[in-house]
This record gives structure tokens, sequence and C-alpha cells, in this order.
């Protein structure tokens, strides 16, 4: 299934609510690949609450598509990580290394904005 | 009824234990039991039940003599069921059949020993005893064949170390069973997550931290993370004694979990000595962000989360001031 990606102001969200298959993941990379460009966001937000397995394939997409969205210029934040997820992935040493993480879809939001109100191009000045 | 109720306490320890009947006849493999054996056996099977209470005696005579074991044998009634069990243990060595129903007997009369505080020594001792008056006996029913009799009599010995294999085994058994309790009662008792601000948690760690525990410890937080949507959590390790390279890694694990929830960590009350040896060590824990004492660590925290602590007095001074 391929997931939707919806846009709110700057930011772009996906909300992932069943485990994917790899070809699923690389999907949805491209995707957000290209809708950072038509959509000029400054955020991205990917929603794993609904996750219960995260393996190490899924683990290498996320962080890829948090470097592609840097090197076009946005952040990713990753929310909703279950407590057994993080404990699971942590014993496989995955640890999604220069990504930030937030809690919930609402938090994830307030840290992209200060990350962005750091970075100092709120483009609405 | 007690009997009955008795018989399957000791299933379940069987159960417990996974003595099985393929079980039962590995264990037959190892002491070498034969066919030939159970045809020995029989032959010296009337000299033993005919003076089972006679052995039965000698068991119970050598412990009496004892020091070690007279508080075990303080309880009339624990002795004459003891005394009882061992008796029917006699006819059933002798009986030539020793399948799970066998193996269950000798359970019930080491659960028995385990709860009169009967230890290893005291049992093996006494046991001996035993095996050397039924040994004396049937080498003089054999005087005029002794190959004989210490064919029939190794066999019956084969038997005896299959039980001893058994008692031994329960009675490391239960004494484990009391350890386990015991680990399960700290374990329950020795991680506390405790949220001291909106959304800030603090999780003092005492005593030793192994990989079971560190797993417990790493579970609870995350749990608690979730529960109390927390973004930082106060990590206290001024009870841990000694940080080796495992248990850095375990602390490493558990900030690392607590991070991909979108939780940082801080972590507090690293001795001088913990903070030196880890250094020598060559410990890398500049991933971990550090603070001094729990204070600090509180501070930090605060700040993160925009808080700023005002004391009364400072704060109300001067609009009353300006009155």
């Amino acid at each position: 299934m391929s997931v939707p990606i919806l846009k709110q102001a700057d930011v772009l969200i996906a909300s992932i609510q069943a485990a994917l298959s790899d070809r699923d993941l690389v999907e949805l990379r491209d995707h957000f690949a290209d809708q950072i460009g038509r959509h000029r966001s400054l955020g991205v937000v990917i929603d794993l609450t609904a996750l219960d397995v995260l393996d190490s394939f899924a683990t290498r997409t996320l962080e890829s598509i948090a470097n592609a969205a840097r090197l076009r210029g946005a952040n990713t934040v990753v929310v909703g990580i279950q407590p057994d997820v993080a404990f699971s992935m942590v014993q496989l040493g995955l640890s999604l290394d220069g990504i930030a993480t937030a809690l919930d879809l609402e938090d994830g939001l307030a840290e992209l904005a200060k990350i962005t109100k750091q970075r100092g191009h709120r483009r609405d000045r | 009824m007690t009997d009955h109720l008795q018989l399957s306490a000791s299933r379940t320890l069987m159960q417990e234990m996974g003595l099985t009947d393929a079980a039962i006849e590995r264990r037959k493999r190892i002491v070498g039991l034969e066919p030939a054996d159970l045809e020995r056996i029989a032959r010296i099977k009337g000299l033993v039940t005919e003076h089972a209470e006679d052995y039965v005696t000698t068991f119970f005579d050598h412990l009496h003599g004892l020091d070690d074991a007279r508080p075990m044998l303080a309880s009339r009634a624990v002795v004459d069921r003891a005394r009882q069990l061992k008796r029917e243990h006699l006819m059933a060595m002798v009986n030539g059949d020793y399948g799970i129903a066998y193996a269950e007997q000798r359970l019930e009369l080491g659960a028995l020993y385990a709860r009169m505080g009967l230890d290893t020594r005291l049992f093996l001792g006494a046991f001996h005893q035993l095996l050397r008056h039924i040994g004396s006996a049937v080498m003089k029913q054999f005087e005029r064949a002794p190959a004989d009799g210490f064919e029939c009599f190794m066999a019956l010995k084969k038997i005896a170390f299959f039980d001893i294999a058994l008692i031994v085994d329960i009675l490391v058994f239960e004494r484990e069973r009391v350890i386990r309790q015991q680990q399960e009662a700290i374990r329950e008792l020795s991680t506390p997550v405790l949220q001291i601000r909106e959304r800030l948690l603090l999780l003092p760690i005492i005593g030793v931290v192994d990989t079971q525990r560190a797993r417990f410890i790493t579970e609870s937080l995350l749990r608690a993370i979730r529960a109390n949507r927390a973004r930082v959590v106060v990590m206290d390790v001024t009870g841990v004694v000694t940080i080796d390279s495992k248990v850095a890694n375990h602390f490493l694990q558990t900030v690392a979990a607590a991070r991909l929830m979108g939780a940082t960590v801080i972590v507090t009350g690293l001795s001088s000595d913990v903070a030196q040896s880890l250094v020598t060590l060559g410990i890398e824990l500049s991933t971990l962000n550090t603070v001094g004492d729990l204070q600090g660590g509180l501070e930090e925290a605060e700040q993160i989360l925009g808080y700023r602590v005002l004391a009364r007095d400072a704060g109300v001074a001067s609009p009353r001031g300006a009155e």
C-alpha cells in the first residue's frame, strides 16, 4: 500500500499505518523527494505511531529520506516510535543517527518549528 | 487427601524441571542401566524388602548422629513421613520398574528433604551408610560366589546413582527457586520512574546492573516516557558503584531507545572514581549528555523544558517594594 503525503503549510506529513514492504518504502522515499521540491517544504514529519515493528531496511530508508530532505533544504522529524519498537531497534543496533525524533505529531511539529527558526529561514518573513 | 495433593505437587515439579519419559530414559542410559541389571536386582530383592525397616533406621540413625542434621529432624511428623517415603523408596528400588512413577516418588522425597533443609552432604552421607549395609548383607548371601554378589550389588548401585542424581537435582532446583523469587522481588522494588515536573522524569538507578535488569529498566522507562509524555529524563547513577564497559553499554542503549521516542536523557551522578575508570577503560560515552550531580541535571532539564525556578521571596520582593 502506498502512503499518502499530506501538506500542512511548510511541512509534509506522512503517517505510516501498516507494515510496509520494501517496495512501498522505496516508493515513499521517491515520493518525498519529489514533493519536497514541488511544495518547497521546510520540514518533513514521518509518523510511526501505528507500527509495531521496524526492520533495518525501513530504518535505512528513513535515514535516506532524511538525508535527501536535508539536501533539499528540509528537516526531518520521526515521531511516534512505540516503546517496544524503540527497544528492539536498540537491541538490533539501529538508532536513526542524525534524525530528530519526537514523542508524537504535536511534539514533532513543535520541534520542526524550533529547528526551522534556528536555521533562520522562515519564509513568511 | 494430603497424599493426593503432594503427588500432584511433585507432578508440577516434574514439569518445571522438564522430567519427561524421554528425560528419564536418558538418565537411565547415563548410569548405564541394562536389562541384565534388572535380573541381578531381582536376585537380591528379597534381601532388601525383608530388612527394609532396618535400612531405613540405618539412614536416619546416621543423620541423628550428626550435629549438622539434628535441627532438621526436630519435627516428628516430618521425620515419620520421610521414613515412610524412604521405606517405599527401598521397596521400589528393587521392584524393577524405573519409569516416570518411580521418578515422581523420588521427587516427592527430594522435595521433602528440601523442605526439611537437608542438604546434599548430609543426604549423601546417610545414603552411603544405607548402601553399605545393603552391600554387606548382599556379600553375606553370596559368600560362595562373591563375583555374582558384587555384580548384583553394582546393579543396585546404578539405581542408587540414578536416584542420587534426581535428589541432588531437586535440592539444587529448590534452592534456585528461592533465588529466583528473590531476584523477582528485587527487580520489582528497584526501578521506579518518577515524574517530577510536567514532561520531566527522574530515573534513579541503584545497585548492580546486569543485562536482565538493564532490559527491565529500559522497558519501564520507555513505557513511562509514553505514559507521561516525557521530553527529558534525568538518569541518576549515583547509586551504581561500579560501571564497566558492559554496564556502560546498557546505559547507552537505554539512552538511544529513549531518544528514539523523542526524549532527551541527562545522565547525572557519575562519581569521580567511575569517571576516571571509564576514561581509563577508553569507553566512549561522548554521545551521553552528562552533568555532575542530580541538582545540576535537574537544572539543565528545566532549562531545556523552559522552566525557571524562582525563590518566592525574590519573586515577590520587587512589586511589594514598589508599593
